[in-house]
């Protein structure tokens, strides 16, 4: 029973980081590697695979085997937007959706069936008018088998693989689809493992001694054993940005962070919750964005405290940034009792003043309480100095 | 500064007289009696929104001091304070 359905969205990140100049997409072109992070390519146009490149190879290699190489500086912000709307257009259907990553959405479709005439064709015909662009879709009884028959799907043509055992003639490139075993493609096929059957074939206790808990993964994939969905968690979108006028980095930077928590924290949304995790992302000035994922040790609604923890991702922005946006991910239990970071007497003051602005946005609304926040004292232009931004304690 | 942020200092519209070499001679109806420095200001020529202002930093006969500003790409003049 083919209950997993896969949409795929082959070349997603480079499609959107090339944006407007999808010429670029009809020659050779890679992803470029994100500045500050390991030098290997992304995701690569059609032209470049038949140079031999795949995604996740070093970008040294990627020139030597195609010196004409063209780079798409990477944009993960964009990315991660297009992708959201993509994954929100299938939550639309009714599907809870695992977004491993961009360009892969899984979801169960038992559930659904009903809901959209009672066929598996009915849920591909709903995946298709929800996302109105070509996609991939595969069906299968795991999430592998589901990937492996969007992998060979046609994009107006849905593939059902109805058992595991179809997998074996797969070939085992279809293992960078996963994370855990990416790198393993090459090397299989340097032994001659060419394909899902031969590797399904070899002894278990092999594949463990020359790969370890990767081999072990890959054999499990490659009978169509794979773990169940975790379908992500619906969350409401809550963030803030903020266009920096000049290209800012270092102080500047840091006092544009602290106006974004502020306002973050100000939001009636939050209603007296706390942040568990957030996502930091910049425009960089020299093209691309940057973006960061951080999880807090603690659930957090002090602004001196995220602070603290975001201006250290700052500190590794690769280039000064025209945009920063400060994003909830995930939030914490509301907790009006939390700790401060010097827990002195001075916390009680605190709290009794949090709660006067509290009892005064309640009368004047969100602008009831505000501060002057210097962002930018050197600027040549008066406007550009400072801003009244919420007070936060 | 993204559009929710609420700035200080925002510029004004003014109504400014001008003489030769764009020098004001009156703000707001008010004579200008010294002018104390002028500069020019050209930033984010790179982008689409490019600005270019010419800065202006003058004392009324009633002896406030103004900061005023022509905006090149347009003529308008505005206002600091």
């Amino acid at each position: 029973m083919s209950s997993i359905v896969c949409v795929m969205l082959p070349r997603f990140e480079l499609a959107v980081a090339a944006g407007r100049r999808e010429a670029l997409l009809e020659g050779p072109a890679a992803l470029a590697p994100e500045p500050g992070r390991e030098q290997l390519v992304g995701e690569v146009s059609r032209a470049a695979e038949a140079f031999g490149i795949h995604p996740g190879m070093r970008l040294g290699e990627a020139l030597a085997r195609c010196p004409r190489l063209a780079l798409v500086p990477p944009d993960p912000v964009g990315v991660a937007d297009e992708w959201e709307r993509v994954v929100v257009a299938l939550e639309g259907i009714g599907a809870a959706v695992e977004d491993d990553r961009p360009g892969v959405a899984c979801f169960d479709a038992r559930g659904l069936r009903r809901l959209h005439g009672g066929s598996l064709d009915g849920v591909v015909s709903a995946v298709r008018a929800a996302l109105r662009r070509p996609a991939r879709i595969g069906a299968g009884p795991s999430r592998f088998c589901a990937l492996a028959a969007a992998a060979r799907a046609r994009p107006r043509r849905a593939a059902i693989m109805a058992r595991p055992g179809e997998l074996a003639g797969e070939p085992v490139a279809l293992l960078r689809h996963r994370e855990r075993t990416a790198a393993r493609p090459e090397a299989l096929e340097r032994l001659g493992v060419r394909t899902l059957g031969e590797l399904a074939a070899l002894p278990r206790a092999a594949l463990s001694d020359r790969f370890g808990p990767a081999g072990l993964i890959a054999h499990d994939l490659a009978h169509g054993r794979d773990t169940p969905l975790v379908p992500r968690r619906a969350t409401e979108a809550l963030e803030e940005t903020l266009e920096l006028e000049e290209s800012a980095s270092g102080a500047q930077l840091e006092r544009g962070l602290a106006l974004l928590i502020d306002r973050l924290l100000a939001r009636r949304e939050r209603d007296g919750r706390t942040l568990r995790a957030v996502v930091l992302s910049a425009a960089l000035v020299e093209g691309g964005t940057w973006r960061e994922r951080v999880v807090f040790r603690e659930p957090l609604a002090d602004p001196a405290r995220m602070g603290l923890v975001l201006a250290q991702r700052l500190a590794v922005l690769p280039a000064p940034a025209e945009a920063l946006r400060l994003a909830v991910e995930r939030f914490g239990a509301p907790h009006p009792g939390e700790r401060a970071l010097f827990d002195d007497g001075a916390a009680q003051r605190r709290a009794r003043l949090r709660e006067a602005i509290r009892q005064v946005r309640a009368v004047a609304g969100p602008e009831g309480a505000l501060r002057v926040l210097t962002v930018d004292p050197d600027s040549r232009v008066p406007e550009r100095r400072a801003v009244l931004t919420p007070f936060e304690l | 500064m993204s559009p929710g942020a609420r700035r200080l200092a925002v510029p004004q519209p003014a109504a400014v007289l001008t003489g030769p070499g764009g020098r004001p001679l009156a703000v707001d109806r008010h004579e200008v009696v010294a002018v104390r420095e002028s500069w020019l200001i050209e930033d984010r020529w790179w982008t689409d929104r490019p600005l270019r202002r010419r800065y202006w930093e003058v004392v009324t006969v009633d002896g406030r001091d103004l900061v005023v500003f022509r905006e090149l790409q347009d003529g308008q003049w505005y206002r600091h304070r």
